[in-house]
């Protein structure tokens, strides 16, 4: 299998096996979530529940003033994070992601949305690990291993979407695992388990992927224009996401970049430049050598 | 048959079923299970005819088979449509097949309910105990006159309506849960888990009020009945929307229940700020809409908390008898 990586760039571009290249010779199929906004009533249950599978520490009591969204975004302690998003639309507008007139009459939208690791196919947090604790499963998905993390904090710049983060009493590095212990034993991950709306759909990516798309046509026809897929595209920044979403407006407005890449894709031609330039500099240096050489 | 005999009918832990809708009836009878007989929509013989017909094909829960002389249906029926009980029965033997309201002693619906009730026999309207504005419909009735009140010092009432010192109180609060929140504050307060979704008590205002009082979003109010004075944070939200109530601007006030001294995330309680006053029925007190004041900025401490509340009942010239009639 490793013959086949030679000469080919992992850090980006098309990777339709991410566990095979990762080494998983016999591997089960890749499984992500699909997290349908558009049902999602913001109860929370995803963010509690992850915390109690993972036995994650409560992480601050501040209210924010953003809404009733007081866990403020992923991080070391939060794995799942429900953004809350109040909008002012005209009423019966038929794109409600359409900003309003002055003087029409205006009615809320109370946008509702169950962020997570996207578990890129192309993942920076573990191409720059410089210790291993971040690897790819068998199932595809991306995790940290606690007792090799060191903290060294290299994958958080790293992550495009700002999901990894330092937990500040314990010094390492911590993330969704997509419940790695749970798809072992042939469960699905706790938030997922615990959305009573089915939000959060958890299953192969490529199902997920089908069913996404019928799921936006539907959302199409029923008069909803704003509906958009989020990171289900194998050929973005980031080769596709293995955690994707179904949103009602920009993906701005969640607090999502618009168009991650992956922070590694460049690394082979910076090295090829970085290489070119210390190779001019010998070259000038024994030029100048040379040359000097010749004058005395 | 014993509760125990009824949960293992036919060998099977009946309230451990969890047999997908997908191969089932709509009405789902084998998920779970339903005390007593495992029937999941009590007035089902509703949804049939006095002779056993469904009303509606698609809305139809129980049938009667006339060829076999038995209930059909997705769910579980009483007694047959001809059932006539004797002359001398009694409680729930005195059904007939054709009262469909099993629940009742005469097993009829009452749109009329001369008797059971302190203040039937039909539903009206009188305002809440505080309220802003003048009952609309009966206009020298307030408040119901069957209404329990107990007016004493640390239980005063608000005028009302048109009353003079009502002003003083001029806004609604209104009273709610959280999601967040797990049954009450005891067991939300102590789990470290619920308490960071909804870390602080706080209030939720229109921008309109926030405006009117200069009240800043996300900072602090102070909150004031007759009964008490809170503090709490501030949401400035599009959410709370100003009410238009006897042809002027009515502003309410959203406060979430069970905040209190102790646990991870502590603050006031929204019940200090209620009274005590009991619907005549079954007792329950009025704590879901009152009348209050809010302005800016944490509350007193020590006796200046006393000293604002005391200004607040002076000005509004509150004394025990205070909306503690019973005509009028």
């Amino acid at each position: 299998m490793t013959d086949s990586l030679i000469g080919r760039n992992l850090l980006a571009g098309a990777e339709p096996d991410p566990a095979g290249d990762a080494g998983h010779a016999d591997h089960p199929e890749r499984v992500g979530f699909f997290t349908d906004t558009s049902v999602c009533i913001g109860c929370k249950a995803c963010e509690v529940a992850c915390k109690e599978w993972n036995a994650i520490p409560e992480d601050g009591l501040d209210l924010t003033g953003m809404s009733y969204d007081n866990s403020q975004g992923l991080g070391g302690s939060t794995w799942r994070h429900v953004a809350f998003v109040e909008q002012t639309r005209p009423v019966g507008a038929p794109d409600p992601s359409a900003p309003p007139d002055s003087d029409s009459e205006t009615e809320l939208r109370w946008l509702m949305a169950s962020d997570v690791c996207k578990h890129c196919t192309h993942a920076a947090c573990l191409d720059v690990c410089p210790t291993g604790a971040l690897v790819r499963t068998e199932f595809g998905t991306v995790i940290v291993q606690e007792d090799i993390c060191n903290g060294c904090g290299y994958c958080v710049p790293a992550c495009p979407y700002g999901v990894i983060g330092q937990r500040p009493d314990d010094g390492r590095m911590f993330k969704c695992t997509l419940c790695y212990d749970r798809l072992g034993a042939g469960q699905e991950p706790a938030c997922a388990k615990a959305c009573p709306t089915d939000s959060i759909q958890f299953g192969p990516l490529d199902e997920l992927r089908e069913r996404a798309a019928l799921r936006v046509d539907q959302l199409h026809d029923d008069g909803v224009p704003g509906a958009r897929l989020y990171g289900q595209d194998p050929e973005d920044g980031v080769g596709g996401d293995g955690a994707f979403f179904l949103l009602l407006d920009e993906p701005e407005v969640y607090g999502l970049p618009p168009d991650p890449v992956v922070t590694t894709r460049d690394l082979p031609a910076m090295w090829r430049y970085a290489a070119a330039a210390a190779a001019g500099l010998l070259g000038g240096v024994a030029a100048a050598a040379a040359a000097a050489g010749r004058s005395r | 048959m014993r509760l125990l005999d009824l949960l293992r009918r036919d060998g099977v832990n009946q309230a451990a079923r969890k047999k997908p809708h997908t191969e089932q009836s709509w009405v789902a009878p084998e998920w779970a299970w339903s005390w007593p007989a495992n029937r999941r929509i009590l007035y089902n013989r509703c949804s049939a005819d006095p002779r056993g017909e469904p009303w509606s094909e698609r809305k139809a829960l129980i049938w009667w088979d006339a060829d076999h002389g038995r209930w059909d249906g997705h769910d579980v029926p009483d007694r047959p449509p001809s059932h006539r009980p004797p002359k001398d029965a009694t409680g729930p033997d005195a059904l007939a097949g054709n009262d469909p309201f099993i629940m009742q002693a005469d097993g009829k619906g009452w749109l009329y309910a001369p008797a059971g009730l302190v203040d039937g026999p039909l539903p009206t309207h009188y305002e809440p105990q505080d309220s802003p504005v003048p009952n609309p419909i009966y206009h020298r009735q307030q408040r119901s006159p069957v209404r329990q009140v107990f007016g004493r010092d640390h239980n005063l009432y608000h005028p009302s309506g048109d009353e003079p010192g009502s002003e003083v109180y001029p806004y609604v609060v209104t009273t709610y849960r959280l999601t967040e929140h797990f049954t009450a504050g005891g067991m939300s307060r102590w789990s470290p888990y619920l308490s960071e979704l909804q870390p602080e008590f706080f209030c939720e205002v229109s921008p309109e009020l926030a405006a009117e009082r200069g009240l800043a979003h996300a900072g602090w109010a102070t909150i004031v009945s007759a009964r008490s004075v809170i503090e709490v944070r501030v949401l400035v939200t599009e959410r709370m929307t100003p009410l238009t109530v006897g042809g002027r601007t009515v502003h309410q006030i959203g406060l979430p229940y069970h905040w209190g001294p102790n646990g991870h995330s502590r603050g006031d309680a929204a019940n200090e700020l209620a009274s005590i006053a009991l619907d005549p029925n079954v007792h329950i007190q009025e704590v879901k809409a009152l009348t209050v004041d809010i302005r800016p900025g944490r509350r007193p401490r020590g006796p200046e908390l006393l000293d604002l509340l005391h200004d607040y009942q002076r000005r509004a010239g509150i004394t025990r008898q205070t909306g503690t009639e019973v005509r009028g």
